[in-house]
C-alpha cells in the first residue's frame, strides 16, 4: 500500500536523467583513491608471508585484489556516471533478493569443513556474502521509503513498526548466520536512516534501551552463545594465549610492536603467521606495526576525512532520497571502520569485520567501491544543483 | 515543499556525522594511544619472546698438541640430521603422507643407521624440529643430502653443522687427554681442566622465527662469529708417551696387575712431563666402551647392579691414578730419607751399619725384608740393599721435627698444582701426631700415602741439583691462528738440598742400578740411577681380610753425569710370579730408558767390556761365493749355516746391516731361496750361556735384552716370539733377562 502510493509519486517529482552531466566531488573521490592505494599496499604487506607459506605464493593475495580494486575503479566511475534515482526502482526488489540470499546461504554445506557458520554463497569464481548485499539493500530501500513518506515518519505505524520490521526480517536472518558483527552493522545502519528520516527522539531513546535488552536475553537465552565465551576472552584474552585469546593477543602484540613511529613498511614481524590470516579483519593491527601510531592515526583521519566528505554531499543533495542513500553508505563505512579498529584494538569483543579499503576481499571491494560510485554519483547531483 | 533534506534531516545527519568522527577519532586514538605508546615496551617483548630465538654457534673447540706440535686431540666437522615434522603434516592427502614417511624411515635409518621405528616415531611429533642423530659424519652426512635431494625432501630433513672430538692416536695418552662429552664439554682430563681454554666462545645466531617456528627472511638475523677455542701445547712427547704406552702395557700384561699401572716420565729440571701412561686406559674416541676384560666382570649382573659396576668401571678407567691415588711408596721413599741425613750431615758413604735382620724401636720390632740380616754394610751397599733397619735408624738421626721439615720441603705434604683435575691430597703423619714408630715406618716409605707425581717430583729434587720443581704438562696456550696466547714458565720452588748432596745421591742411586736392587734397569752404554719400592697395601688387605697385596714400584734417573730424566714406574697389586719391584718394575724402566735416551740425543757409552757383547753388523754376502761368504762372516764372531750345495750366495738370513748377537748366526742359501724353517726353543729360565746355546743348536739368532751381563745371576724370562713356533732360520729373538736376586 506504501509502495504503491511511493511509486505513484516518483513520477510526478522525478525525471530520470540516465547520465549524470555534474561534476563529481573531487575531495570525496581523492580520499577514496588514497585509502584505497594505502590500502593495497597494506595489503600486499601484511599478506605476502602469510601467502609465501601457506600457498607458496607471496602474490596471490594482492594479485586478486589489484584486479578487484582496478575493476572496481572503473565500476565506480561508470556508476558516478549513473543517475541515483533509477535504484528506486530495485530497491525492493534488491531487498527481497537478499532475504531469499539469506536464506539460500543457510541451506548451503558450510564453505569449508570446521567452520560451523554459513555466511559465503559461492558461484565459480565469485563468493561473497549475502549480508554484504542486504547491507546495500537495506540503506536502498530505507532511503527510498523514507525520502517517498517522510512525512509519516513521525508515526509508529511507518517510521517505527513497518521500517522496523524489514530491518529486523533482515538483521535476523544474518543473526541465524552467527554474523553478530554484521548484523550489528546492519541494524545501525538502518536505525541511523529512521533517524536521519525523522523518527521520533524519543524512539531512539527507547529502541536503545530495548535493542540493549534484546541483546542481552539473546545472550542470555543462547542464541547467540558463540558470543557470549567471545565477551570472556574479549575481557581477558590472556587466559587462553593459545585458545580463543589467541588472534586478539596477536593483533595486541602487533599493535604494541608499532611504537611511534612503526616497524617501518614491511618490517612487521607478526605477519610471519603469527596475526592468524593477517590480509583479513586483522591488517589493521599490522598496519600499526609497521607504520606506528603515527601512521595509524594518518589513516584513522583519512576515514573520518571522507565520513565528513559523505555527509557533506549527503547535506547537499538535491533531494531527499540522494541524501538518505549518501549518509547510508557513508555511515556505512564508517561504522565499519570504527567496529573494526576497535575490534583489532581489543575495545569491543572480536566479532569478525573487515575494514574497508584494506581487507582482503574481492566481491566486497567491487561492491564498496560500486558504493562510493553511487556517492560520487549524488555529488554530481549537488554539483548540478549548484550550477 | 523542498525537495532536499530538511533542516531537522539536515541537523540530525550533522550529528550522527560528527558523533561518528569524533567517536571513532578519540575512541581509536586513546585506545591506539595506550597500546602503542604507554605500553608498547610490554606488548613489544611478549613479541619479541615468541619472535625471536637464539642459536648458539658452537665454537670450534681448541686442538691439544705434543711439544712437537704433533696432534693428539682434535676437532672434525659432523653434522646433526633433524626432520621437520610440522611440514609432513602439509600433506593432507594420507596415503600420500604415508608414503612419504615409508620413504624416510627406510632410508633415513639405513644411512644414520637408526631404527626404523624411532624415525617414524620423530616424523610423527608435532613439532617444528626434531633431531634425528647427532654427530653425522662427512659420508653418511653426504649420503643423506643425497638422498634428500634425490627425493626432494629439503624441506623436511636438513643438517645442522657441528664439530665432534678426535683423537688421532687413539688411546695415546687417553687418560691424561680425558675426552669431551656430547656437547663438547670437557669431562676428565686436560679436556676438563682446560676447559675454558679449549672451548671457545659461542656465537650466537638471534632470528626470527614464524608462528610455525621456521626463520623469518634473514634481513633480522643478527650473527655474532664463534671464537675458537685456545689451543695447548703439551710438554708431552708423542714418542716416549707411546713408548711408555707401550711398555706399560706389556708389563700390566705380563705381571697380571689387577690395580692398573702408572708411567710418568718427568724433565728433573723443567718439572716438564714428557709422558703420563696409566693402563688399562681407554678410548677416548669412545670413552665409554669397556674393555673386555672389564666387560666380563658385568657378567651375570643385572639392574642397579650392573649399572653400578658399570659406572664402577668406567670411572676407574678415567682416572688418573698418577695424580688421584696417593699410595705408599715404599722403598723408593728411601731416596728422601737418604737426602735429608746427608743434607744434614748424619751419614756418609763409607759409614758402616750392622743389620741384624729388624731393629726395636719404642717396644715394636720392624723386621728387615731379608730375615737373616744383611750384617755388616756401608751406607752405599745399606742403599744397595734397600735395608730397612738402616733407614730407620736414619730417621731416628733426624729426628721427627727435621724429618717433617724435609718431609715438607720435597713437596709431599702439599698437592703438586699440576695443571691436571682431580689431584688428590696426601695422607702422612703430621710433625705434631708423628710418634717413634710413625717416624720409623715413615723413613722407608710405609704408614703413608703420597701420589706418584708428588714422588717423582721429590726424587728429581734429590738429583737435579735439590731443586723442587713445578710439575706441569702445558708449556703454551696458542690461539685458532698459532700465536702464543701464554707460555708456560717451568717454576723451581725452591731449593730442598745442596747441590753437593744432590751429587751425592746421584752416585748412590747409580750404585742401585749398577749392581743393587735396581739392576734390571740396567741399560748397556748408559749410566742409570733408580730405586725401588714394594710396599704392602696393608689398608686393603685388613680391609678385605685379602692375602698379601702390593705396589711395585721404580723411580728410575738417567743419565747420571747429569740427570734430565726420571721414570717411575708403579704397578698396582701385581699378581704374577713375582711382586718385587726390582723384578716387575724395574725392568719397564731399563727398557723405557733403552728406547728414549738414543731417541733425546743421548748416545751410548760403551765401556770395554761391553763392547766385548755388542752386537754385530751382519755383512752383504749376497752374491759373493760360498767360501768368500763364510769367511767374511766368521771374522767378525759369527757362525755359518750353509742351506743348499750351490756356489755362490742367493739369499742370506738376517739381511745385510741387520745387528746379531756375538755368537749368532746367518744362513746362506746357496741353491735356492726357498726359505729353511725351524722352530723357535724355549728360551726362558736359562743363563746367557743357555740361550745361547739353545739358540746356535735351533739355528736362530737372538737379541739379549736385560740388565748388565755381566751379573752371572740374570736369568732369561721372557721370548719375543713362543716356543714353537716356526720361523725362518736364522730369525732373531729378543729374550729377556733379569737379576733374580733383586729384592727391593
Amino acid at each position: 500500500m506504501i509502495q504503491g502510493r511511493a511509486e505513484s509519486r516518483i513520477k510526478d517529482t522525478e525525471k530520470i536523467r540516465l547520465v549524470q552531466k555534474g561534476k563529481m566531488d573531487l575531495t570525496f573521490l581523492s580520499l577514496v583513491i588514497v585509502l584505497l592505494i594505502i590500502g593495497l599496499v597494506m595489503l600486499f604487506s601484511a599478506s605476502y608471508a602469510y601467502a609465501y607459506t601457506v600457498y607458496g605464493d607471496s602474490y596471490k593475495f594482492i594479485s586478486k585484489q589489484l584486479a578487484f580494486a582496478v575493476a572496481g575503479v572503473v565500476i565506480m566511475y561508470i556508476v558516478s556516471k549513473i543517475d541515483y534515482h533509477i535504484y528506486r526502482k530495485f530497491a525492493w526488489i534488491l531487498y527481497i533478493i537478499s532475504v531469499i540470499l539469506l536464506i539460500v546461504v543457510l541451506l548451503l554445506p558450510p564453505l569449508r569443513e570446521g567452520f560451523d557458520y554459513k555466511r559465503w554463497i559461492v558461484i565459480g569464481p565469485i563468493n561473497f556474502q549475502p549480508s554484504e548485499i542486504a547491507k546495500f539493500s537495506i540503506v536502498l530501500l530505507f532511503s527510498h521509503l523514507i525520502s517517498l513518506n517522510y512525512r509519516q515518519m513521525e508515526r509508529f505505524s511507518f517510521g517505527i513498526l513497518f521500517l522496523g520490521m524489514l530491518l529486523l526480517l533482515v538483521c535476523g536472518l544474518v543473526v541465524v548466520e552467527t554474523h553478530l558483527s554484521a548484523t550489528l552493522l546492519i541494524f545501525a545502519i538502518g536505525v541511523c536512516l529512521m533517524i536521519v528520516g525523522g523518527i521520533k527522539l524519543r524512539y531512539v531513546s527507547l529502541g536503545l534501551l530495548g535493542g540493549i535488552g534484546l541483546g542481552a536475553a539473546a545472550i542470555l537465552s543462547g542464541i547467540v552463545d558463540y558470543g557470549s565465551s567471545r565477551i570472556q576472552y574479549w575481557l581477558n584474552p590472556w587466559a587462553a594465549p593459545r585458545g580463543e585469546g589467541y588472534q586478539t593477543i596477536q593483533s595486541l602484540l602487533s599493535i604494541g610492536s608499532g611504537g611511534f613511529l612503526g616497524r617501518g613498511l614491511g618490517q612487521s614481524r607478526q605477519k610471519y603467521l603469527w596475526v592468524p590470516e593477517p590480509h583479513n579483519d586483522f591488517i589493521f593491527a599490522i598496519v600499526c606495526e609497521e607504520l606506528g601510531f603515527i601512521g595509524a592515526l594518518v589513516i584513522i583521519l583519512l576515514f573520518c576525512m571522507l565520513i565528513w566528505r559523505g555527509f557533506v554531499i549527503a547535506m547537499r543533495a538535491p533531494d531527499k532520497f540522494g541524501a538518505l542513500l549518501a549518509v547510508g553508505l557513508t555511515f556505512q563505512v564508517g561504522i565499519q571502520t570504527a567496529l573494526n579498529i576497535m575490534v583489532v584494538t581489543n575495545t569491543i569483543p572480536n566479532t569478525g569485520i573487515s575494514l574497508p579499503f584494506f581487507s582482503y576481499g574481492g566481491t566486497a571491494l567491487l561492491i564498496l567501491l560500486a558504493e562510493m560510485g553511487i556517492i560520487l554519483s549524488i555529488s554530481r547531483s549537488c554539483a548540478l544543483q549548484k550550477a | 515543499m523542498a525537495k532536499g533534506p530538511t533542516k531537522s534531516m539536515w541537523m540530525r545527519m550533522l550529528t550522527i556525522m560528527l558523533a561518528l568522527v569524533v567517536g571513532t577519532f578519540c575512541v581509536s586514538a586513546t585506545r591506539l594511544a595506550k597500546i602503542m605508546l604507554v605500553d608498547s615496551d610490554f606488548y613489544q617483548q611478549k613479541a619479541s619472546e615468541q619472535q625471536l630465538y637464539d642459536t648458539e654457534l658452537s665454537p670450534t673447540r681448541g686442538n691439544i698438541y705434543d711439544r712437537n706440535m704433533n696432534v693428539l686431540a682434535t676437532s672434525a666437522t659432523v653434522w646433526t640430521a633433524y626432520i621437520t615434522p610440522n611440514d609432513l603434516k602439509k600433506i593432507t592427502n594420507q596415503s600420500e603422507r604415508e608414503a612419504v614417511i615409508n620413504l624416510i624411515a627406510d632410508n633415513v635409518s639405513r644411512i644414520l643407521e637408526i631404527e626404523r621405528e624411532k624415525v617414524i616415531e620423530c616424523c610423527n611429533k608435532s613439532s617444528a624440529y626434531v633431531i634425528l642423530k647427532k654427530r653425522v659424519e662427512k659420508p653418511q652426512a653426504d649420503e643423506l643430502r643425497r638422498f634428500v635431494s634425490e627425493n626432494s625432501l629439503g624441506y623436511l630433513i636438513g643438517l645442522d653443522e657441528s664439530s665432534k672430538r678426535y683423537y688421532p692416536n687413539e688411546n695415546l695418552a687417553s687418560v691424561l687427554l680425558g675426552f669431551v662429552g656430547d656437547d663438547n664439554q670437557g669431562l676428565s682430563g686436560l679436556e676438563a681442566y682446560y676447559e675454558s681454554e679449549l672451548k671457545g666462545i659461542p656465537g650466537r645466531v638471534v632470528a626470527a622465527k614464524n608462528a610455525r617456528g621456521m626463520d623469518m627472511p634473514f634481513s633480522y638475523e643478527k650473527m655474532i662469529d664463534a671464537k675458537p677455542g685456545n689451543s695447548l701445547v703439551l710438554t708431552i712427547d708423542k714418542y716416549i708417551q707411546h713408548v711408555a704406552d707401550k711398555l706399560l702395557e706389556q708389563a700390566v700384561i705380563d705381571n697380571k696387575v689387577a690395580e692398573r699401572g702408572v708411567c710418568i716420565i718427568m724433565n728433573v729440571n723443567t718439572g716438564e712431563i714428557l709422558a703420563m701412561s696409566i693402563k688399562g686406559d681407554f678410548n677416548p674416541n669412545e670413552p665409554f666402551a669397556i674393555s673386555e676384560s672389564d666387560a666380563k666382570l658385568l657378567e651375570g649382573l643385572e639392574g642397579d647392579e650392573r649399572i653400578n659396576k658399570l659406572s664402577e668401571l668406567r670411572n676407574k678407567q678415567w682416572r688418573n691414578k698418577a695424580v688421584s691415588d696417593p699410595y705408599e711408596p715404599g722403598s723408593v721413599f728411601k731416596v728422601i730419607t737418604l737426602s735429608a741425613a746427608l743434607e744434614e750431615g748424619l751419614t756418609s758413604f763409607d759409614k758402616h751399619y750392622n743389620c741384624p735382620g729388624y731393629i726395636v724401636v719404642a717396644g715394636q720390632r720392624y723386621s728387615c725384608h731379608k730375615r737373616t740380616g744383611h750384617g755388616g754394610q756401608t751406607l752405599i751397599e745399606s742403599f744397595q740393599n734397600s735395608c730397612n733397619p738402616v733407614f730407620i735408624s736414619l730417621g731416628q738421626l733426624l729426628g721427627v721435627k727435621t724429618f717433617s721439615r724435609y718431609f715438607d720441603a720435597f713437596g709431599l705434604s702439599q698437592k703438586t698444582a699440576i695443571d691436571l683435575p682431580g689431584e688428590a691430597a696426601p695422607m702422612y703423619h703430621k710433625e705434631e701426631n708423628m710418634g717413634p714408630t710413625e717416624l720409623a715406618s715413615t723413613s722407608f716409605g710405609q704408614t703413608f700415602k703420597v701420589t706418584p707425581i708428588q714422588l717423582i717430583t721429590a726424587i728429581s729434587a734429590a738429583v737435579n741439583g735439590g731443586y723442587l720443581v713445578q710439575p706441569h704438562v702445558v708449556q703454551q696456550i696458542i690461539d685458532s691462528n698459532n700465536n702464543i696466547v701464554k707460555t708456560v714458565e717451568n717454576v723451581r720452588k725452591r731449593q730442598v738440598i745442596s747441590s753437593e748432596t744432590s751429587t751425592k745421591m746421584r752416585h748412590l742411586m747409580e750404585k742401585v742400578v749398577d749392581g743393587g736392587g735396581g739392576k734390571n734397569a740396567y741399560v748397556l752404554g748408559y749410566r742409570i740411577g733408580g730405586k725401588t719400592g714394594t710396599s704392602q697395601k696393608v689398608d686393603k688387605m685388613n680391609q678385605e681380610k685379602q692375602g698379601n697385596l702390593y705396589i711395585s714400584s721404580f723411580c728410575g734417573v738417567a743419565p747420571m753425569d747429569d740427570p734430565q730424566i726420571a721414570v717411575l714406574i708403579v704397578l698396582d697389586e701385581p699378581k704374577g710370579d713375582a711382586y718385587y719391584g726390582g723384578m716387575v718394575a724395574a725392568p719397564v724402566g731399563g727398557q723405557i730408558f733403552k728406547e728414549i735416551l738414543p731417541y733425546l740425543g743421548y748416545q751410548p757409552q760403551y765401556s770395554e767390556e761391553e763392547l766385548q757383547k755388542l752386537a754385530i753388523k751382519t755383512p752383504d754376502v749376497v752374491g759373493k761365493s760360498v767360501s768368500t761368504a763364510e769367511n767374511a762372516i766368521k771374522s767378525l764372531g759369527l757362525n755359518v749355516k750353509i742351506v743348499g750345495k750351490g756356489e755362490t750366495v742367493l739369499k742370506q738370513n738376517p739381511a745385510p746391516n741387520l745387528s746379531i748377537h756375538k755368537n749368532g748366526i746367518v744362513v746362506l742359501y746357496t741353491d735356492s731361496t726357498e726359505v729353511n724353517t725351524v722352530t723357535v726353543p724355549k728360551l726362558t729360565g736359562l743363563t746367557i750361556a743357555g740361550v745361547n746355546t739353545q739358540a746356535a743348536k735351533a739355528g736362530i739368532n737372538v737379541e739379549f735384552a736385560g740388565p748388565s751381563l755381566t751379573d752371572s745371576g740374570v736369568l732369561s724370562y721372557k721370548q719375543s716370539i713362543p716356543e714353537g713356533t716356526t720361523v725362518e732360520a736364522g730369525t732373531t729373538v729378543t729374550v729377556y733377562f733379569r737379576s733374580e736376586d733383586t729384592i727391593e
